[in-house]
Formats: C-alpha cells, sequence, structure tokens
C-alpha cells in the first residue's frame, strides 16, 4: 500500500514538474534562433551536423561579445528540437518555437516535415530555412519558407551540363531510395538530364534505406552500361556502399550525387574505389576556405570531437538570419520586415575567399527570392578529400 | 485520473452505484477537457499544449483502434497503414471531389474498415506473433503502396490542402469555417478531444457488452468459444474493421491539421507506437491507451529539455516503467481484486 | 543467372544468421526481440572501434563484438526479461520491454559512437571475376563464408552439447524441460546470451561490407522479423531457410522487376502477405507460434 501511494505521488509530482518548469532566463538579452529537425533515429546525421554547425557558430559569436542588432548586443541562443523525421512531431517542434517566441528557425531536413510546419509557421509568423526541395515551399503564395541550400534540380543541370562538355558524358543513369525526397529528386534530374539531351538509360530502379547489399541493386542498372550513375538523393549512409558495389561490378563511368557528402566517411566506406566520386559541397575545400570558415571547422571539431563535410552547407543558414537582421533590425520580431529585407540584402560572405556575397536568390526557380545564395561547389573525391571541380552560381 | 478507475468494469454488484459514479467520472472529464485544460491555457500562455494535446487525442483515437484488437487477442501493429489510408481517402476526397471535410472523416473511417475486412479476413487467422508481423509488413505495404499509384501523387505527396470548411443547416451555423478563425488549433484540439470522447463511450460500450464479453472470450481461448457456438471469425472480423476505423479517422484528422500527406506521414515507427501506448497504458483497462499516449507523447515533448540525452531518458522511463509497472500504468490504481 | 544466384547466397547467409539469433530467443522466451537490430548495430560499432580506431585485426574485432553482446544479452536477460515475464499479466509485454530497452540502445549508440556512417576497411581485396557471367568480391566470399561457417557451428552446438539439448527441450516445452530437471533460468540467459552474441557478429562481419550506421537498427528487426516468419518462429532450420528465401527473393526480384522499379519491395511484401495468409505458421514452424 505504501509504495503504491509512493509511486502515485512521485508520478504526479514528476508529471507536475515538468509541465511547470519555467523557462530558463538568461541574463543578457538573447536572441532565440530555432532548429527543428531530425537528430535521432536513421536520418539523425542529417539534423545532428545542422544542429551542430548552429551551436558551434552562436557559441563562437557569443564569445566574440554577442551580435550587435540595432542599439542592442544580443547573445544568440540556439532553441533545438528533434522531431524524429516525423512531420507530426515537426508542427509540435514549430508550435513549440512559436511558443518560445521565435521568429526564425533553421530545418526541417525532409519534404514531409517541411511541408507539415508550413501552417504554424504562417500563423505565427515564422520564418523557416527547410533543407526540403519541393517547388511549392518556396512559390507564391508560399512565402515563410526559404531554401537553405543549392536544390538538385538547380546543381543537376549545371553538373551534367559541366559533364557532357568535359568528360564526354552520353548516357545517364539513375537510382533512388524508395523515399519521397529520394524519388521526387530523381524526377528532376531526370527531367533536367533530358532537357540537357542526355540519353537516360536507366531510371526505374529503387532500393530500400536498409539495403545491406546493393549488388542486385545495381545489376540492372549497369547493364545498361550508362557513362554516368546518378545517386538520386543519397543518404551518406548509402553512398559509400553504392560506390563501392558498382566498383566491384566492374562499373568504369562516373558516378555523382546532388547532395552532400562527407569525405571521411567515403574514405572508410569505400577506400580508393570512391576516387572521382561527384557531389555538391560547401566551401570548406582548400582553394575556397577563407580563415573564418577554416576557424569554424576548428571550432566544430573542437566541441563535438569531430567534424562533418555536410556542414560545410549548412553553416549558412544562421549567418544568413543574422546578417539580415542587422541589415534591417526591424525585423528581429517582425518577419514581413524581414521579406521585403530580402529582395535588396547584400552582405560579404565569410566563409569564402573572394568577394562572394550573401544574398537571396530563387527567383528564376521560385519566381521570388526565396534561397539563400550558397556557393554551387562541386567537389571530386581524391585521396581522401575533396577537391573542387567547378563553382558556380544560383539565380 | 478518476475517471479512468471509475470506468474500468470491474464487477461490482452494486450497478446503480457504479453507473452514478460512472456518469459523474464522463462528466468531470468533459469538463477538463473543455473546461479546465483551455483555462489552464489560457492562464499560463502556453499556447504550443493544444498542438500536443491535440495529437495525443488523436493518436490516442488510433491507440483505441490497437487496444480493442488486443482486446480479441491479436497485437496488431499495422495501425499506421490504416491512418494513412484514411488520410488519402480524406485528402483525395476533398482537393479532387470537392467533398467537405467533415463528410470525408467518416467515409475515410469507413474506407479504412471495409479494406480492412479485405485483409482482415485472411489474415484474422494467424495469431501472436505470425499477425504481428503481418500488420507490420502491412504498413510498410501501405507506404509502397501510396508511392506507386498515382491519385496519391506519389513521392511527391498532395500539400496546400485546404482546412475544414464550415458546416450550417438552415442558416446556422454549426462549425465556423477553419481558415476564417483566429485560433484554428484550439478549434482543432475541441475537435480532435470530441472525437477522442466519442470514440472513448463506443470502445467502453462495446467492452461492457455482450460483444464485449464474446471478445474477451476470444482472448482467453478461442476454440473453446467457438466450440460453445461463438462465430469467431465474424467476431475477429468486426473488431478489426472498428479498429481500423479509428485508425482512418485519426489519420484524417492528422491530415487536415498538417495540411500535406505524404507516403512517409505513418510509417512503422507509428504503427509500434500506437502499440506502445496501449502496452504503457494497461492491456486490461479501456483508457489504458489514452493515459499511455499522453504519457509518452508528452513525455517526449517535456524531454526537449534534456537536449541529446532526451530518447536516452525517454526509452530509460519506459523501460523502469515496464519494470514497476508490468501490466501498465493503470494497474496501479487497481484496487485488490479489481485485476483480471 | 549466376550472378542473382551468388547474390541471393551471400544475401541469404547474412540474414540467415541475423534470423538465427531472432529466432533463438523466440522459442526460449517467447519474446519478440525488437533491439535484434540495435545489437546488430552495436556489434559492427563495437568491432569498428576495435579494428579502425584501435588498429587491432580483424578476428579480434569479432571476437570483442561477440564478448560483448553476449554480456550484454546476458544482463538484458537477468535485469529486464526475467523480471517482467514473471510479473506481467500478458506475454505480449515484453513487446514494450523490448521496443524500449530498442531505443535505448539506439540512444547510447548516438552518443557512444556518434552519427555518421561508419566502416571498416576492406580485409580481402580484389575482386573475382569470372568472364563477367559472376563477379563477387573476395571479402564478399570470406564474409559469405564465415557466415555459413557460423550457422554450421551453431547447428552443431545445438545439436550436440548439452546445453544446446537443454535449449532445445527448452524450445520444445518449457513445462517438461523443466520437471525433466533443466534450469530453465540459467539455459534462458544463455540462449539470450547467444542470440545477442550472434547478432553482434553478423555486425561486426557486415562492417566490412557494408559499414554501419544507427539507423540500420530498426529495419534490420523487421527484416529478421520477416526471415522468421517465413521459415516459422522458433525452429531454427525455419530461421535459415528465411533467410536464404528473403535474400533470393530481393535478389531475383529486383533484377526480375527493375523495370518496374518502384514497386519491386511492394510486390515482395505483398506476396509476403499472401503466403502467410495461406500458410500462417510459415514453411516448417509449428501452428500458431
Amino acid at each position: 500500500m505504501l509504495r503504491r501511494h509512493v509511486l502515485k505521488s512521485t508520478a504526479l509530482a514528476f508529471a507536475a514538474s515538468l509541465v511547470l518548469t519555467p523557462a530558463a532566463h538568461a541574463q543578457n538579452p538573447t536572441l532565440k534562433i530555432g532548429f527543428v529537425g531530425v537528430t535521432s533515429g536513421p536520418a539523425a546525421a542529417w539534423g545532428i551536423s545542422n544542429q551542430r554547425s548552429l551551436e558551434t557558430r552562436a557559441a563562437w559569436l557569443n564569445e566574440l561579445g554577442g551580435v550587435q542588432i540595432g542599439d542592442t548586443t544580443y547573445d544568440i541562443q540556439i532553441v533545438a528540437f528533434d522531431d524524429q523525421k516525423d512531420p507530426k512531431r515537426a508542427i509540435a517542434g514549430m508550435e513549440r518555437m512559436a511558443q518560445e517566441g521565435v521568429h526564425y528557425v533553421v530545418g526541417p531536413n525532409v519534404d514531409d516535415g517541411a511541408a507539415a510546419v508550413r501552417p504554424v509557421a504562417e500563423q505565427n509568423g515564422i520564418i523557416y530555412f527547410p533543407y526540403a526541395f519541393p517547388k511549392e515551399l518556396y512559390v507564391a503564395p508560399a512565402s515563410n519558407a526559404i531554401l537553405g541550400m543549392v536544390a538538385n534540380y538547380q546543381s543537376g543541370p549545371a553538373i551534367y551540363k559541366y559533364l557532357m562538355d568535359n568528360k564526354g558524358v552520353q548516357k545517364v543513369a539513375f537510382v533512388a531510395a524508395n523515399e519521397s525526397d529520394p524519388l521526387s529528386q530523381r524526377d528532376s534530374g531526370i527531367e533536367a538530364a533530358k532537357a540537357l539531351g542526355l540519353e537516360v538509360v536507366s531510371d526505374k530502379v529503387t532500393y530500400q534505406v536498409d539495403t545491406t547489399d546493393f549488388t542486385p541493386v545495381l545489376l540492372p542498372v549497369l547493364q545498361a552500361q550508362p557513362d554516368l550513375l546518378v545517386l538520386s538523393g543519397v543518404s551518406p549512409a548509402n553512398a559509400p556502399q553504392l560506390i563501392r558495389s558498382a566498383r566491384e561490378l566492374g562499373y568504369e563511368g562516373l558516378i555523382s550525387t546532388e547532395t552532400a557528402q562527407d569525405a571521411s566517411v567515403l574514405a572508410e566506406g569505400a577506400g580508393d574505389l570512391a576516387e572521382g566520386f561527384i557531389s555538391v559541397g560547401g566551401a570548406s575545400t582548400p582553394e575556397l576556405a577563407s580563415d573564418t570558415m577554416r576557424e569554424f571547422v576548428d571550432r566544430y571539431t573542437k566541441m563535438f570531437g569531430e567534424y562533418n563535410d555536410e556542414s560545410n552547407t549548412k553553416v549558412y543558414a544562421l549567418e544568413y538570419i543574422i546578417e539580415t537582421l542587422k541589415a534591417n533590425p526591424a525585423a528581429i520580431d517582425d518577419v514581413e520586415a524581414f521579406k521585403t529585407t530580402i529582395d535588396t540584402f547584400e552582405a560579404p560572405n565569410p566563409f569564402m575567399v573572394g568577394d562572394a556575397k550573401l544574398r537571396y536568390v530563387g527567383q528564376s526557380s521560385f519566381g521570388q527570392k526565396r534561397q539563400i545564395a550558397v556557393p554551387l561547389v562541386v567537389n571530386e573525391y581524391r585521396g581522401g578529400k575533396f577537391e573542387t571541380l567547378f563553382v558556380a552560381e544560383v539565380d | 485520473m478518476d475517471t479512468q478507475t471509475q470506468a474500468y468494469s470491474g464487477r461490482a454488484p452494486d450497478r446503480t452505484r457504479r453507473s452514478t459514479r460512472q456518469v459523474l467520472g464522463v462528466v468531470l472529464f468533459l469538463a477538463f477537457v473543455f473546461g479546465v485544460v483551455p483555462a489552464f491555457i489560457a492562464a499560463t500562455g502556453r499556447w504550443d499544449f493544444y498542438y500536443t494535446l491535440t495529437s495525443v487525442a488523436l493518436l490516442s483515437v488510433a491507440a483505441a483502434g490497437v487496444w480493442l484488437t488486443f482486446y480479441i487477442g491479436r497485437i496488431n501493429i499495422g495501425q499506421g497503414a490504416y491512418a494513412l489510408a484514411g488520410g488519402y481517402v480524406s485528402t483525395i476526397l476533398m482537393t479532387q471531389g470537392g467533398v467537405s471535410f467533415w463528410l470525408t472523416l467518416p467515409l475515410a473511417g469507413l474506407f479504412c474498415a471495409l479494406i480492412s475486412v479485405l485483409i482482415g479476413w485472411p489474415i484474422l487467422r494467424l495469431r501472436g506473433v505470425y499477425f504481428a508481423m503481418v500488420t507490420l509488413v502491412l504498413t510498410e505495404v501501405a507506404r509502397l503502396t501510396a508511392l506507386a499509384l498515382p491519385i496519391t501523387n506519389g513521392a511527391k505527396g498532395i500539400t496546400s490542402i485546404p482546412l475544414p470548411g464550415g458546416v450550417s443547416v438552415m442558416g446556422v451555423t454549426l462549425i465556423p469555417d477553419f481558415a476564417t478563425l483566429e485560433n484554428p488549433r484550439q478549434a482543432f484540439y475541441f475537435v480532435a478531444v470530441t472525437v477522442m470522447v466519442l470514440v472513448y463511450l463506443v470502445l467502453w460500450r462495446i467492452v461492457n457488452s455482450r460483444l464485449g464479453h464474446l471478445c474477451r472470450s476470444l482472448q482467453q481461448n478461442e476454440e473453446l468459444s467457438a466450440s460453445i457456438g461463438v462465430n469467431t471469425a465474424w467476431l475477429r472480423v468486426l473488431a478489426y474493421a472498428i479498429s481500423s476505423f479509428f485508425g482512418g479517422v485519426a489519420g484524417a484528422m492528422f491530415v487536415s491539421i498538417s495540411q500535406s500527406i505524404y507516403p512517409s506521414s505513418f510509417v512503422v515507427q507509428d504503427s509500434v507506437n500506437f502499440m506502445l501506448y496501449c502496452f504503457v497504458g494497461g492491456l486490461g483497462y479501456v483508457f489504458g491507451p489514452m493515459l499511455g499516449t499522453l504519457l509518452l507523447y508528452f513525455g517526449w515533448d517535456l524531454l526537449q529539455v534534456a537536449g541529446q540525452y532526451q530518447l536516452l531518458i525517454y526509452s530509460g522511463t519506459m523501460i523502469a516503467l515496464m519494470l514497476v509497472l508490468p501490466n501498465g500504468v493503470l494497474s496501479l490504481f487497481d484496487r485488490k481484486g479489481a485485476g483480471k | 543467372m549466376e550472378q542473382i544466384i551468388a547474390n541471393g547466397l551471400y544475401l541469404g547467409a547474412q540474414y540467415a544468421l541475423i534470423a538465427l539469433g531472432l529466432t533463438l530467443i523466440f522459442s526460449l522466451m517467447n519474446v519478440l526481440n525488437f533491439a535484434h537490430g540495435q545489437m546488430y548495430v552495436f556489434g559492427g560499432f563495437v568491432c569498428y572501434t576495435v579494428v579502425a580506431q584501435l588498429g587491432m585485426p580483424f578476428i579480434l574485432g569479432l571476437v570483442a563484438s561477440a564478448l560483448v553482446l553476449g554480456v550484454m544479452g546476458a544482463l538484458i536477460e537477468r535485469f529486464l526479461f526475467r523480471p517482467v515475464i514473471r510479473r506481467s499479466k500478458r506475454d505480449e509485454s515484453t513487446m514494450l520491454l523490448a521496443a524500449g530497452i530498442a531505443f535505448f540502445l539506439d540512444a547510447v549508440i548516438l552518443l557512444l559512437f556518434g552519427e555518421k556512417q561508419r566502416g571498416v576497411p576492406k580485409i580481402v581485396n580484389g575482386v573475382f571475376n569470372w568472364d563477367f557471367r559472376l563477379i563477387m568480391p573476395y571479402d564478399r566470399i570470406l564474409i559469405g563464408v564465415l557466415a555459413i561457417a557460423l550457422i554450421a557451428g551453431f547447428i552443431l552446438f545445438m545439436q550436440y552439447s548439452k546445453a544446446g539439448r537443454a535449449m532445445r527441450a527448452l524450445a520444445q516445452d518449457r513445462m517438461a524441460a523443466q520437471l525433466m530437471g533443466v534450469d530453465v533460468d540459467r539455459y534462458s540467459m544463455i540462449g539470450f546470451a547467444m542470440g545477442a552474441m550472434l547478432a553482434g557478429l553478423v555486425g561486426a562481419l557486415l562492417v566490412t561490407i557494408t559499414g554501419v550506421n544507427l539507423g540500420m537498427g530498426g529495419p534490420t528487426s523487421v527484416k529478421a522479423f520477416l526471415m522468421i516468419m517465413i521459415g516459422g518462429a522458433s525452429v531454427i532450420s525455419g530461421a535459415i531457410a528465411g533467410g536464404f528465401i528473403l535474400g533470393m527473393m530481393e535478389s531475383v526480384g529486383l533484377s526480375v522487376l527493375s523495370s518496374y522499379g518502384d514497386v519491386t519491395y511492394l510486390v515482395i511484401f505483398a506476396t509476403l502477405m499472401v503466403f502467410l495468409a495461406i500458410r500462417p505458421q510459415g514453411l516448417m514452424g509449428k501452428p500458431w507460434g
């Protein structure tokens, strides 16, 4: 009886304390930036590199004394929410952000989550930066989402064009996991390839993300003898295995993808077989990285033990938010002001050498500026590292 | 909390006293969800709780279905399939047929009930883990079907689904158009809770009817109940159809909130979660799935403060809960002799 | 054709080994181990740590994985499953526990080993190529052979050792075995440890080929469930048959149906459902497992 009673009251006390926990108050004015993405489960790698990029940069800025927006100096606080790659959770995450008074959120990482949070974001005046490509998120009447990276329907054509001109590619084959994001990317890739006049020799083969042996998957693809094998929307976990299986089956053509990859993962998973693998990256290759980028990588490594090359594309979102707010301090709690600033905003890009600019693009893809201008850096894997193949711009 | 205890169908001899207490319990519960909760939210300003509680209500509707299949002795890990199907049916009727959302809600449920009869007829002969595994596969089949069919728009999903419209009878507005509401999440909360209350009343009624007794006999010994003339095959399919109806309704409601649906909107993980909600609450209690959903879903949200240790604490608590209360949290409130 | 069969056999060998551990645990304790996939992933990461980070030979990685997972399995049985089984009213309650353990291991794996895909460099280089009719890298052949050897070893152990006989008796009829003087608790623990050990061994074997990441756990469990259903739960030969059949189905299905693309797995899963509806106990299982 006594045990029952104790259990009952502890359970109630526990529940009460959780509900009533007051939000922690910081002493300096803080600017809260949200993150809603997947940091546990199978796709954890995407969200974790994202969240860690945010936290690294925020800690760094705070260490420098904060960020001055208008007349006030703020400390940046990252409010993170793990949506477990579940669109229903993502909505809860966005609601949480609204509750915390957050107006700028990075994420979600996948198509279904990005679509699901749209009503909440628009009702509560939140601008969010998804890493998902569906055009309807960015084309009017949608107006609160800003694409946080280069979409595959932008990078794909550039890569195919380059390979046609420089490596004589004529026949291309596509493989994708049987999930929404990769399949959508495959379809737009096929469209782009056909528009360029490439012959698509295989476009139907799909695989389950949990495949442990890709030989049977790739066998029919390689029988079509492509010059270029495109791994549409491939996750960093599957990429090395696919490359390895293709090479071991004697495939000698090119392999490419339009998503960001990690060099050490490729080195461990495919070793020398990954030589020449083409992927899209940020600006951390030695030819392009500025001192700021190198310091970012150092700080990230110090904070979390190991750098993830996927973060090269994910370092930008926070920078854009802060710089845009600096340009128009009224936007700090008014996203409409942010939206008007988008059209004219321009600031130097601290992560790249040369005079690269931070600005918003997307006019030709979406009809409005709803994308951050990340340099489209196409990398080639050589000897355990990425080397820049070419750099292009998105408009 | 008291409502759950009272509504549990013990075999108390004093029927009138029992039913008074039951009515009182229901009234208290209604007052709580429709009065106390909104007042609490208004007082604390925690508006995000509306969506969380809406989710809890809807997930517990789907979990109620899973619980019913447990009640006939079947482990159902396929409810996600019906939630997904329900979501798609509602969406397609709305976007392509122009049907009012409120009409698609029961239609989604009926569609799911119908396909569950077709699927359930052969597979309900399976028992134990075999049935569990087939239903697990069913969730994946539903996802792959949604990816492959043209009507579901495949991998691209369906987005920009309109909010539920208004309903008026003879000029009297029964339900306002959600698009015109200032605070649709509060409206969604009320709708979801109403659905939940209805579903649990139905469930409770079933359990305390002849049908419920028959179901229990199935759970305990199928051969025996067949030998005394119970049409077990029909009973199983009926229970499964009701279960899937609940799943379809929950799925349709969710889609109207997110205003978008993808093949990945309900996946294997959701199906497993529905089952876990039932376990945590307690398989022997009608209101078990409701409490289980509340604890697990809300618990995860609250544990967000734990940062990277969120999953560790969440799962650790789940294991501890199982060790301390292997028959569900509601077994805590069992009075002596009330358990089965 | 030769290639398709070879692929199927290789896949089948690794699948069968995963399914064996799961079916062992299921047959002894009537527990569907949702955490099996996570144990497999854990084994892979242990092997990765020993081989790639500490620079030890591969064989040590295998041994370390087997040991770590064996101990983990024994502890899980002793301190988690045993008390819950004893006290819960319904058998199914262990599913919640198993799922809780699966989540817990996921969290531990993320905290200990990180979110990245990991892999051990190839242990053997080179590719066997028979006139382009049959291409098989040597490391795959080696792993396939090792897997089959392990399966054979496991069968011999179950057939001829005292512990193996005791466990088979337990699986057939728990009550009778107890009456015959079999120490039920002890052999349940050994059985669970062996099941976990097998999961760890497969993880360690495959880390050289497919690598390992924390997301593989759940899907691996589901696949293993499929295999033991095809063959029939709680029958060892069934698990082996199930593993090879699923491997073969994937290999053949992916080749034959490749031109229809997206429906390959839909067909595989739907076929399985129909098969089980017709033959509920699987190929060689006891009816109503």
